[in-house]
């Protein structure tokens, strides 16, 4: 590669990852807590775990039970119980207004009450939308993914020497010569799935963008179209009554119509209409697919629809593939484990980028970057920590729906003001060693929280509580090492023959 | 004098690389979506999406290894003019 090209491609690789560093940041690391929402939701509501396990489910008694509760509307969903929950959740999410949640207890069908706290879904919906408004925010992180992929793109080409780099580690060298080891052992060992997670990611975040973009080509723009094309019609309310098809009939029917998948979502839509319909999704249990439909008329029982990327195109597998590689909807908790523990060396990976070009350009803790990236980056990952105990403290006060009102306004509290620590507390090394305890000292006061109100104390629980308190626990460790290893100054110049024969440049 | 100056600048070569990148990625996502010539409508349809992100990582490098802005616009301009073509007579018909 010519000197000039490698040079151009290290200077956008720099500039990309600087100018989108913080922000991908943000997505990264609220991407673990994301990625587990659905374990989080069961552990944060002790409720849930005292539910009987029963995973039975009974469509028709169900939308029975709904309609006794008050629960009528024309369109709703259903989402029966899985691995993890022992509940049966029906939501109705209006185009505008509020939306209505329920949750019924499998086996006796009584109606449980929400959780109160929206711990799982408050750093969900920060990893998928930075709170902010539908759908700029998801269109900025998929920008945000598309940068990481145009920075792994140049790092992968200007890193040549990367047989020697993926074990070269140099703690006793320079700060410079440790940050850049540090970037590329953990760009280089979470590479694959740093990829997938990019990738998946930009498309998820940007499918917004290319639809009309595909509609203009395919379908004269109309987007509904496209959409139906792919996922199956909307129903079209006629206003003719008509007797409802025995929906569990329709549930086996479509056991059979979608094989080796398990059904995770029903959609209803005007039962009890003529133009009625009821929608199966489901996971593929072979193939790596998420969006297996089949769509029944709730009159007739008629198939309106049958949506399966299986055997299909390559493109179409890609597409199917793409949230089940994302959110690891396929392989076991391990795979998880592999995926968050990628995602944090990721994190590290924007963190040691950031504090490289500020090194190299002679910016201390006195650059507004390096305060911003301390502030913003270790104030989210002091906050989410600060979240898993307030979550469960809040019960003590018995707020009700209110908590996660309180949770949202911690969230934005702690996180501002440890934003702005940086700019009064000057020492950086020392304010990053701060916020190591902190995190690690507010993960386990949530085990000393969670065991005093609850009764859930680590060596008692089992399942996907102790599995949610084992991972609180290492990331607790994980950052107390990071305490123990991280220096408490600058490492004066270093000029030595191996820094020099090794190619690296010289601090 | 300066209007050339501008093109030929690193900032102009960076907008190319960016918002060029971009609307070169539209012009080629339609034109491929309706040129490929494999499986059914929706692979048509997956097929751009995924090329999608495919084109806008290649332009963007194309453009920014560029020696300086007027070639950073140059290339732009060589994929979005065809593309731009091949959409507005495949549109139109």
């Amino acid at each position: 590669m010519k000197q000039q090209t490698h040079k151009r491609l290290y200077d956008t690789h720099a500039w990309v990852g600087i100018i989108s560093g913080i922000l991908l940041f943000i997505v990264t690391f609220s991407g673990i807590p994301a990625m587990f929402e659905h374990e989080l939701s069961y552990w944060q509501y002790p409720a849930f775990g005292e539910i009987p396990e029963d995973k039975s489910f009974d469509l028709q008694r169900t939308i029975d039970t709904a309609n006794t509760i008050g629960f009528n509307y024309d369109e709703y969903f259903i989402q029966p119980p899985d691995e993890v929950n022992n509940h049966i959740m029906i939501g109705h999410f209006p185009e505008e207004g509020e939306f209505d949640i329920r949750y019924l207890k499998t086996g006796s069908y009584e109606e449980l009450e929400a959780s109160p706290s929206e711990l799982g879904h408050i750093l969900t919906f920060l990893h998928t939308d930075l709170y902010l408004p539908r759908p700029y925010g998801r269109y900025l992180v998929g920008l945000a993914g598309m940068a990481m992929l145009l920075a792994i793109i140049a790092g992968i080409l200007i890193h040549v020497k990367w047989r020697k780099e993926f074990v070269m580690l140099r703690p006793k060298r320079s700060w410079r010569l440790l940050l850049t080891d540090q970037h590329k052992l953990l760009g280089l060992w979470s590479l694959p799935f740093t990829f997938i997670l990019a990738f998946t990611g930009t498309i998820l975040g940007l499918l917004g963008i290319i639809t009309p973009i595909l509609a203009l080509a395919a379908f004269d723009g109309d987007v509904k179209k496209a959409t139906e094309t792919v996922l199956g019609p909307s129903a079209t309310i006629t206003g003719v009554a008509a007797p409802v098809y025995p929906l569990n009939d329709l549930m086996k029917k479509a056991y059979i119509d979608l094989p080796d998948a398990d059904i995770k979502f029903i959609q209803i839509e005007g039962a009890g209409d003529k133009g009625g319909q009821v929608k199966f999704s489901a996971y593929h249990n072979k193939h790596l697919s998420n969006v297996e439909t089949v769509t029944y008329s709730t009159a007739s029982g008629e198939t309106i629809h049958e949506g399966s990327f299986i055997g299909k195109g390559p493109f179409q597998r890609i597409f199917a593939a793409v949230t089940p590689l994302h959110y690891v909807l396929f392989g076991s908790v391990w795979l998880k484990i592999c995926y968050a523990l990628a995602a944090l060396g990721t994190c590290g990976l924007i963190v040691t980028g950031n504090m490289l070009w500020l090194d190299r350009r002679g910016h201390g803790m006195k650059h507004i970057l390096s305060k911003l990236t301390l502030g913003i980056c270790g104030g989210l990952v002091i906050t989410t920590c600060a979240l898993f105990p307030a979550s469960q403290i809040l019960y003590v006060f018995k707020l009700g729906e209110e908590q996660h009102h309180v949770e949202e306004w911690l969230l934005w509290g702690i996180w501002g003001i440890t934003i702005l620590l940086p700019f009064i507390w000057k020492n950086g090394f020392q304010l990053t060693h701060w916020m190591l305890r902190t995190s690690a000292a507010l993960l386990l006061l949530t085990l000393i929280a969670d065991g005093l109100i609850n009764g859930r104390w680590i060596w008692l629980t089992s399942g996907w509580n102790f599995y949610i308190q084992a991972g609180l626990v290492f990331f607790a460790l994980l950052l107390i090492y990071l305490d123990i290893k991280m220096p408490d100054k600058k490492k004066e110049k270093f000029i030595g023959r191996e820094s020099s024969a090794a190619g690296e440049p010289i601090v | 004098m300066f209007f050339s100056q501008m093109i030929k600048s690193t900032g102009s070569r960076n907008t190319a690389a960016i918002l060029g990148s971009f609307l070169a990625t539209v012009a080629l996502t339609i034109a491929i979506t309706l040129l490929w010539p494999f499986g059914d409508l929706v692979e048509q349809v997956f097929a751009g999406g995924t090329f999608f992100f495919i084109f806008w990582a290649a332009v963007f490098y194309w453009a920014i290894l560029a020696t300086d802005g007027t070639k950073a616009w140059g290339r732009v301009f060589i994929l979005l003019i065809p593309a731009l073509v091949i959409d507005i007579i495949s549109l139109a018909s």
